[in-house]
């Protein structure tokens, strides 16, 4: 690899913040920290389109990320709404304590 | 002499790619509000990576639309909750040390999967609003007007989860 | 693009319109006028008013059944198969939104309703796309009103936390799917389903081909639960309202199967790879291969210890799922499609009954059903034709769904190469016989508990389970009637 920034340098940074994605969303136990890890992880696939959309010169995967930025929006709106729902029944926001529910 | 833009690469990954640690394994705080504003940090240096794949648009709408909108939702909520900070609750050894084994395995072959990409061709595209508007108001159009019916979906999902059920 | 082109699409898109316009006029008949109403009435409005818009949007898509179309780099492709699906699922949509006329889990029924008629509609946009941002965008308008649905029973929490596994779950999968479909376009420049697979087969057994297809079939693994990830499966379904549950069982799955066996069949045939016995080679089939072995086990298995009806129909659709999977293998998509069609069928009468019996009793244990017999006659021969078609017992639809399913599996490959996949599925659904044949044994054998009186749904409910069980029986006995028009 060189040491100019070429489409390799970008991808391992994807890889990498895909990675500390699922890191968190596996290893934390805050519903809201477990929700940032995702938001991880859509965000490396983001940088991984925008790379691709350069270096394969065409459009199409930044109007991917346009969408996915919408409707990751969308989906935030629904999962914190969730995450209140929860809470007004449970007074908690931990994983460990969806316990009525096996896993 | 690197050029300036090199720099910039590295200068943007490093800080993402720390912000991002910083994010889901802090080792100082558990607080999700600390989480948060790495977060919001990660964003912003991912902003600047588009900005050096000439994607100027999206750089705008991520600020704008996740440093913006979503994060301050994510901080709404848990003010919201008022979350106390995690607690330190006995962590399962063997449980994280498999997990991030798991995870770091993930990457190496991710990283390995990566690195066999050959870039395509050495045109320059440019992000800017007026080619984008326009593949957006042809070529996708029509998942351009369903993004309105998922809009409805999230509107009327969150009035109804998010309200009190009155007795 | 020209103002005649969006004309165009206008027309090509009637149907669709029209269920979108249902949902506007059933949020806005609920608002408008119904808020004094009750809960009772305003479900069997809403279910109405949905029923009506589906059918002129079912009469739009039979009068325009033999369209064919491919638009817009391929957002919208309609065939007369996908307009088929379509009418499957506006079908189920309206058996679902009348079982929410069975128990009152929310006040807020108008809406419910009108998400279920949101769903729909991205299950509709789902089967007519090659394109992979177009199946993201509508796989996630119809995972977001699913989401929601599951949440809707306030009054029980476990309802929220389902919903909650279920959008983490969810969450996780689309960040997959995603991550996926970005490495398939770096490879190929588009995301265009047909175009991809002129170009993909070039790079077959580079690594990154393989980590975009695993991270792929990873994603839409979650959305048809198959093993190892369907852990939100039996949760959601034990906590959502049935006719969520019931949805999420038939209508979410028929457009999921169709669409993933559209991406691995039109957007990667050069890529499959092989998983016959003993020439195994890295690609999609062996993936999928694996996938179907750990569901068949695992699915039918962890069924066996189950005491709740709904986590072992959970589980028995995790089984399903494996089942299903050998038609994709097999390439064959009428196949793949009665299958998943016939499943979705009598997933949702299931649904209905359990919807039905639960109301009455408030009991959820497979117990629950004692002596039906005695306390509903109907419901115990409707319960009995579904419960026997999933085990695959001849004539029933499962039978044939199943047999023309391995059919397809045991042709591929030279020299019996997936056998031991077809012996497999063969003896998992042996093992399946045990627990399905227990919950008759409650129907039938098992003696009446004392003090419980008649069992009965509304009559419109009652209807829609007989002609579903009706359905199930003849699609069995006579499956060309279905299959000529899924080819």
């Amino acid at each position: 690899m060189s040491l100019t920034p070429g489409l390799h340098h970008f991808l391992v940074v994807s890889a990498l913040l895909f990675s500390l994605g699922l890191l968190g969303v596996l290893a934390r136990r805050n519903l809201l920290v477990i929700y940032m890890g995702l938001e991880l992880m859509l965000n490396a696939a983001n940088l991984a389109l925008v790379a691709f959309s350069r270096f394969n010169a065409n459009l199409n995967g930044q109007v991917m990320v346009f969408f996915i930025i919408t409707v990751a929006a969308a989906e935030v709106a629904v999962g914190l709404a969730l995450i209140v729902a929860l809470y007004r029944k449970r007074q908690s926001a931990h994983v460990e304590d969806l316990t009525s529910l096996k896993l | 002499m690197p050029a300036l833009t090199d720099l910039l690469f590295y200068g943007f990954a490093g800080l993402a790619l720390l912000f991002g640690f910083l994010c889901v394994a802090n080792p100082l705080s558990r607080n999700p509000v600390t989480s948060a504003m790495f977060l919001v940090l990660t964003i912003c240096s991912l902003a600047g990576l588009f900005v050096l794949l000439n994607a100027f648009f999206l750089a705008a709408v991520q600020v704008l639309v996740y440093a913006g909108a979503v994060m301050v939702l994510f901080l709404f909520v848990i003010m919201l909750l008022d979350l106390k900070e995690e607690e330190r609750r006995k962590l399962n050894k063997v449980a994280l040390g498999a997990g991030t084994v798991a995870v770091a395995v993930i990457a190496g072959i991710l990283i390995r999967a990566v690195t066999s990409a050959k870039p395509a061709a050495d045109k320059l595209v440019e992000g800017t609003t007026k080619p984008l508007g326009r593949i957006l108001f042809t070529e996708y159009l029509l998942p351009f007007e369903i993004l309105s019916l998922l809009l409805l979906v999230a509107m009327v999902g969150v009035i109804l989860l998010s309200k009190k059920e009155l007795k | 693009m020209t103002n005649g082109d969006y004309y165009q699409l206008l027309k090509l898109l009637a149907p669709e319109w029209t269920v979108v316009g249902t949902v506007l006029a059933i949020l806005f008949a609920d608002l408008q006028f119904w808020r004094n109403r009750s809960v009772a009435w305003r479900s069997a409005g809403a279910a109405s008013i949905l029923s009506l818009g589906f059918a002129a949007a079912a009469g739009l898509l039979i009068w325009k059944r033999a369209v064919t179309a491919d638009l817009l780099g391929g957002t919208l492709v309609l065939s007369p198969t996908s307009q088929y699906v379509k009418l499957a699922l506006l079908g189920l949509a309206i058996v679902t939104a009348w079982l929410c006329t069975e128990g009152e889990f929310t006040k807020h029924v108008g809406e419910f309703v009108a998400l279920i008629a949101l769903a729909t509609a991205g299950m509709m946009f789902l089967v007519s796309t090659e394109n992979l941002l177009m199946v993201f965008v509508a796989l996630e308008l119809v995972s977001l009103s699913l989401y929601v649905m599951t949440a809707f029973n306030k009054r029980s929490p476990r309802s929220a936390e389902a919903a909650l596994k279920y959008f983490l779950f969810g969450g996780m999968a689309a960040a997959f799917t995603l991550f996926g479909f970005s490495f398939l376009y770096g490879l190929t420049g588009s995301i265009h389903l047909p175009t991809i697979a002129a170009k993909i087969s070039w790079h077959a057994g580079d690594p990154l081909t393989l980590v975009a297809i695993v991270l792929v079939v990873a994603g839409f693994g979650f959305k048809i639960a198959a093993v190892p990830f369907h852990l939100w499966a039996p949760d959601a379904y034990e906590g959502a309202p049935a006719p969520a549950a019931a949805f999420i069982a038939s209508g979410s799955k028929v457009a999921s199967f169709f669409v993933l066996g559209k991406l691995l069949s039109v957007g990667l045939p050069g890529v499959g790879g092989s998983g016959a016995w003993k020439a195994f080679s890295p690609g999609w089939l062996a993936v999928v291969a694996i996938l179907a072995t750990a569901s068949m086990i695992f699915g039918n298995l962890a069924a066996l210890a189950q005491s709740s009806l709904r986590r072992l129909l959970a589980y028995s659709a995790i089984a399903h799922a494996g089942y299903a999977l050998l038609a994709i293998i097999g390439g064959s998509q009428p196949a793949l499609l009665y299958y998943a069609i016939t499943y979705a069928v009598t997933s949702v009468g299931i649904f209905g009954v359990v919807a039905v019996v639960e109301n009455r009793t408030g009991n959820e244990d497979i117990a629950g059903l004692a002596g039906l017999r005695e306390r509903s006659f109907l419901l115990s021969v409707a319960l009995s034709v579904f419960v026997l078609s999933l085990a695959g017992v001849p004539p029933l639809a499962g039978f044939f769904g199943k047999f023309y399913a391995f059919a397809a599996a045991a042709k591929l490959g030279s020299s019996l190469g997936y056998w031991w996949l077809v012996a497999l599925a063969l003896g998992a659904s042996c093992v399946s016989l045990f627990y399905y044949l227990q919950v008759l044994k409650q129907v039938w054998v098992a003696p009446v508990p004392e003090g419980q009186g008649k069992v009965a749904g509304g009559w419109v409910v009652s209807i829609l389970l007989a002609l579903l069980a009706l359905a199930v029986l003849v699609t069995g006995a006579a499956p060309e009637l279905l299959i000529r028009f899924l080819k």
